[in-house]
């Protein structure tokens, strides 16, 4: 067993396996550990550095200079510039997220049975199979209802006085203590991130893990996948180190997320039509509520309730709370000098819900860019905006619903805090993005699976048309928006595509 | 409530200016620069923003974050977010938030 984390300049190194995994996240530990566990000679290999929770940042700033791609900092083209959240570190977004489990919902393996020619009930059965391991492997439960913390409950109450569906979140956090810290990592090391579990796994069982080694491009022998290439990066100098080169016997498979895979294919000189198309998200924003009693967000679950109650509707989205740190909503609260320092004395009182949207018509593109940066070009269109509107509405109703005398919906143009008699000013706002302050942290597509290799990368099992021994097993393979939190749906299609390679 | 100034901020700036990207980086700076030559825009004031007297230059704050270009917004939009790095860690700030103070971000990774 052997971990790498850097080599100096000049100190080249090759690696021999049965499979190389690119990406450590959701898709690639799951990818990389299930192969290992069946006797597969595996090298996962990640772009960031492996921290462990001794390591972990505690404030915003530690959590993007030390976890996020880019410090956070990296954004969509197009209309406005909404940032994309995505981690740099061995176990990837798990590391930063807040570790909610959600089954794929079953009018999703309708939708790509007959919309994308994919799926059926071998599919559908696998999938719900290696889910009910993933809940019990990750231990997944429903925090204890001393986590919750208060933001959680005035949702809960907000649910229950409203009537409609809504629930305590399951999440991959054994005896969740409600520290508040998912996104800067989980100290205490109860949530399940997969840094912590299915990577270790793979280097017990003799596989390898290279860390700080981004992977420049995929080499061919043929049109056979035989191996990657990369130069170590130093994570704190970001300095280049040697060379490393990992051949393949059986293949290599690509997980390194919705923007970096199809960026990683494009120049590895994958030429297919629909590489980099087709990426989707859910784009999400938060509403605050004004309490009479303190809140204190930052006490209790980060995420611990949820409604998916219009995940079906015409305006799709999903509700759910979020807890973010004083350095974090600053900047959403509008206004600048002493008017802003006024609106901020309010923090304890604040709750912050928010929408994740079911983007259904939008879709976006990601090539790959200077010094190998993925560019993601997305604008939310104007029917996805009319449900993002609407969904920041129906925040606003809920916290009244639940007691606040205001909410502060973080619209251009709107008042900085709104009455209940005032939620139509939302519902009327202009349908223009850049009205809103939002993120993309949900991302799907650009090597999309399908039966068609003009409509997409790869088919069902991950293999990326034209080419042998190529595979995709992270979220770019799914075709579609869920509406629900993909980080289930993802390693249980990564398993299915690593189940499928150990059993033909 | 400790403002931004009451805040370590040149501390944390010498670390930022240490650490953060390149593009980052720019971008703050960027958002410096157009928050500081923007009050002719936003109080009609043909000033920088540090030579205005301070009414002014508290006005100017308040209005440059939420101006209808949004490309100006966006650029000082960066600057509230690095200015937010330092006040929010503040141990002053936390304590008024009833927050405990941060333990630090020790940077390590796993090197074997």
């Amino acid at each position: 067993m052997s971990h790498t984390a850097f080599l100096e300049r000049g100190d080249d190194r090759s690696f021999v396996c049965d499979w190389v995994v690119v990406g450590s996240g959701a898709g690639g530990a799951t990818a990389a550990e299930y192969l290992s566990r069946h006797g597969e000679k595996v090298v996962l290999v990640e772009a960031g550095a492996w921290r462990d929770p001794e390591h972990y940042p505690t404030t915003a700033y530690g959590a993007m200079r030390d976890l996020l791609e880019d410090w956070g900092a990296q954004i969509t083209r197009g209309r406005a510039f909404w940032p994309i959240v995505q981690a740099r570190t061995v176990g990837g977004t798990t590391v930063v997220n807040s570790a909610i489990a959600v089954r794929t919902p079953d009018d999703i393996y309708a939708l790509w049975r007959a919309e994308h020619g994919i799926g059926g009930e071998l599919f559908e059965a696998a999938m719900k199979r290696f889910q009910d391991q993933l809940d019990d492997e990750l231990k997944v439960e429903v925090g204890p209802p001393e986590s919750r913390g208060r933001n959680n409950e005035l949702a809960y109450a907000a649910g229950e006085a409203t009537g409609i569906e809504h629930h305590y979140m399951r999440r991959y956090v054994k005896d969740c203590e409600g520290s508040g810290q998912c996104m800067q990592g989980c100290k205490s090391g109860h949530k399940q991130s997969l840094n912590t579990n299915f990577v270790p796994a793979v280097l017990e069982r003799g596989g390898e893990v290279l860390s700080n080694a981004p992977v420049k491009r995929v080499f061919f022998k043929g049109n056979h996948a035989i191996g990657v290439t990369g130069r170590f990066r130093h994570p704190g100098l970001g300095t280049k180190g040697g060379r490393f080169t990992v051949r393949a016997r059986r293949g290599v498979i690509v997980a390194a997320s919705a923007t970096h895979s199809p960026a990683l294919l494009q120049r590895s000189r994958v030429r297919l039509p629909a590489l980099g198309h087709y990426f989707r998200s859910h784009p999400g924003t938060g509403v605050f509520g004004l309490f009479d009693e303190p809140v204190d967000m930052n006490r209790g679950n980060t995420q611990g309730w949820a409604s998916i109650q219009h995940r079906t509707a015409k305006h799709a989205y999903k509700l759910e709370t979020l807890a973010i740190p004083p350095e974090m909503v600053i900047t959403r609260i509008k206004g600048g000098g002493t008017k802003f320092m006024e609106r901020v004395a309010d923090y304890r009182h604040l709750t912050m819900w928010v929408l994740g949207l079911r983007a259904q018509a939008t879709t976006g593109t990601v090539r790959n860019g200077l010094f190998d940066k993925p560019v993601v070009s997305y604008t939310l269109c104007r029917e996805d905006l009319a449900a993002f509107r609407s969904g920041l509405a129906e925040i606003a109703r809920l916290q009244f619903a639940a007691g606040a005398k205001a909410v502060m919906p973080g619209v251009h143009g709107l008042p900085y805090m709104i009455g209940p008699d005032e939620i139509h000013r939302i519902e009327e706002a202009p349908l223009d993005p850049r009205y809103y302050i939002a993120i993309l942290s949900h991302l799907f597509g650009g090597c999309v699976m399908g039966a068609d290799p003009r409509t997409s990368v790869c088919d069902l099992r991950g293999r990326v048309h034209g080419h042998e021994g190529l595979y995709i097993a992270d979220a770019s393979m799914i075709p579609t928006v869920l509406g629900v939190n993909p980080q289930h749906t993802v390693m249980s299609l990564s398993r299915w595509v690593a189940a499928n390679l150990v059993e033909g | 409530m400790p403002g931004a100034l009451d805040a370590d901020f040149d501390t944390f700036w010498e670390k930022f200016r240490r650490e953060a990207p390149v593009p980052f980086k720019a971008g703050v700076y960027a958002g410096a620069f157009v928050y500081t030559v923007t009050p002719v825009i936003t109080v009609g004031v043909p000033l920088p923003s540090f030579a205005l007297p301070r009414r002014l230059r508290d006005k100017h704050a308040d209005r440059v974050v939420q101006h209808d270009l949004y490309l100006v917004r966006q650029a000082v939009f960066l600057l509230k977010i690095a200015g937010g790095f330092a006040w929010g860690a503040d141990p002053r700030v936390r304590e008024k938030l009833d927050l405990p103070p941060y333990a630090g971000d020790p940077g390590g990774w796993r090197t074997k």
